[in-house]
């Protein structure tokens, strides 16, 4: 067991400084926009270490992609996958979905 | 002589010369893209544009070598080509503007350019899906729908390859130039036509389904009236679908750049868990 900070902890933190401490000060626009994409890569990996929601497994994945390009389509294929994308989503971009409800 | 900006595959020079702004595109040292033109090839479809009165940067001069690197010159350009901010407050006519500028290029004789590719658009994209390695099924379903429904082709002509707001520049009186020539090639005039409708490229502004900067119908009937390619927006679908499918690839094969160590970039590692968003878009739009 680490000691505090835990990892969520310190994405975190790493986040809240480049927010407050770093942003503030930019002037070029490039790098304002690549420190934006660096706290958006954080906001993904805080996500991610609470992720346990249920989700096709690596072998699942591989196994259906196979099918579908062998033109061996399960019947319920396209409804499996709008839910296993939502899944990558809810870690990846929630406010995304939001544009579909 | 200063860097504007240090990309994957090229870099941009501002140069003044006699007073006189240029923009030096260069070759940067990463590996270029299968699908990109030479420096030379790009600076010949820039001349044969600008020859066919399409708005474009002026091309001034292919440099051959520079430090070992191919290089050529053109005007350097004033005007936004941010695509936030073009679809936060786009010009009026911006629509009928793409439309006229698309078909001058769709014009230009293919014969003039005979070394851009042509080839199933679809096996390219099964190869460079097969690059990434981990599976991903719902590009694969993307990819079968289009086998499946695929439309009777159209003549192909030349196609600028990435025609989409942020490739463009323009002021307050609408579109000033078209940019970012390397994806050039041979292909259905419908791929040009349908790609900015992707609704990543509609920058926010979901509402106007071209772009975010405006509505389908004005721009498929000026493009239908300058080409007599008459276009109608249910058979943009299949376009559109297509387009979702090559930028999921296209993020995924950008973020290897990062993880192979070919181009370490944060943005470019971001772009991998992107691709979910174009997934969605596809399911959602064969659904519909």
């Amino acid at each position: 067991m680490p000691d505090r900070p835990v990892a969520p902890e310190l994405v975190e933190a790493v986040w809240e400084f480049l927010s407050t401490e770093i942003l503030p000060t930019l002037g070029d626009q490039r790098l304002k926009f690549r420190t934006l994409v660096a706290m958006n890569a954080l906001g993904i990996a805080r996500r991610e270490l609470d992720y346990d929601e249920p989700d096709l497994s690596p072998e699942d994945l591989r196994e259906l992609a196979r099918r579908i390009r062998a033109g061996d389509v399960p019947p319920d294929a396209h409804s499996t996958l709008k839910a296993h994308v939502a899944t990558k989503l809810r870690v990846s971009n929630p406010a995304y979905l939001e544009k579909y409800e | 002589m200063h860097l504007l900006a240090g990309g994957a595959s090229k870099e941009a020079w501002a140069v003044d010369a006699d007073g006189e702004p240029l923009l030096v595109r260069r070759a940067a040292g990463g590996v270029i893209h299968a699908a990109t033109l030479s420096l030379e090839h790009e600076f010949a479809v820039l001349e044969a544009a600008a020859e066919a009165g399409v708005r474009v940067p002026k091309p001034v001069a292919y440099l051959g070598e520079l430090g070992g690197r191919e290089a050529f010159a053109m005007e350097r350009i004033d005007g936004e080509t941010i695509g936030r901010r073009i679809a936060r407050n786009p010009p009026l006519g911006l629509e009928t503007q793409l439309a006229d500028e698309l078909a001058k290029i769709h014009a230009i004789p293919p014969q003039r350019l005979p070394f851009l590719r042509s080839g199933d658009i679809l096996e390219r994209f099964y190869g460079e899906l097969d690059s990434v390695e981990d599976p991903h099924p719902a590009i694969e379903y993307g990819l079968w729908w289009l086998r499946e429904h695929r439309p009777e082709p159209l003549p192909e002509v030349v196609s600028h390859g990435d025609f989409r707001i942020g490739n463009v520049a323009v002021s307050e009186t609408g579109l000033e130039y078209l940019l970012d020539w390397e994806f050039a090639h041979l292909s259905d005039p419908r791929e040009d036509l349908g790609w900015p409708i992707v609704r990543a490229w509609r920058f926010g502004a979901d509402e106007r389904r071209l772009g975010g900067v405006g509505e389908l119908a004005p721009y498929l009937a000026r493009y239908a009236e300058r080409t007599g390619i008459d276009v109608d927006e249910a058979d943009l679908h299949w376009w559109e679908v297509l387009g979702n499918v090559k930028w999921a690839i296209g993020c995924l094969t950008q973020c290897r750049r990062h993880l192979t160590g070919v181009d370490r970039s944060v943005e470019y590692a971001v772009l991998g868990r992107m691709a979910a968003e174009m997934e969605y878009e596809l399911l959602s739009l064969i659904d519909a």
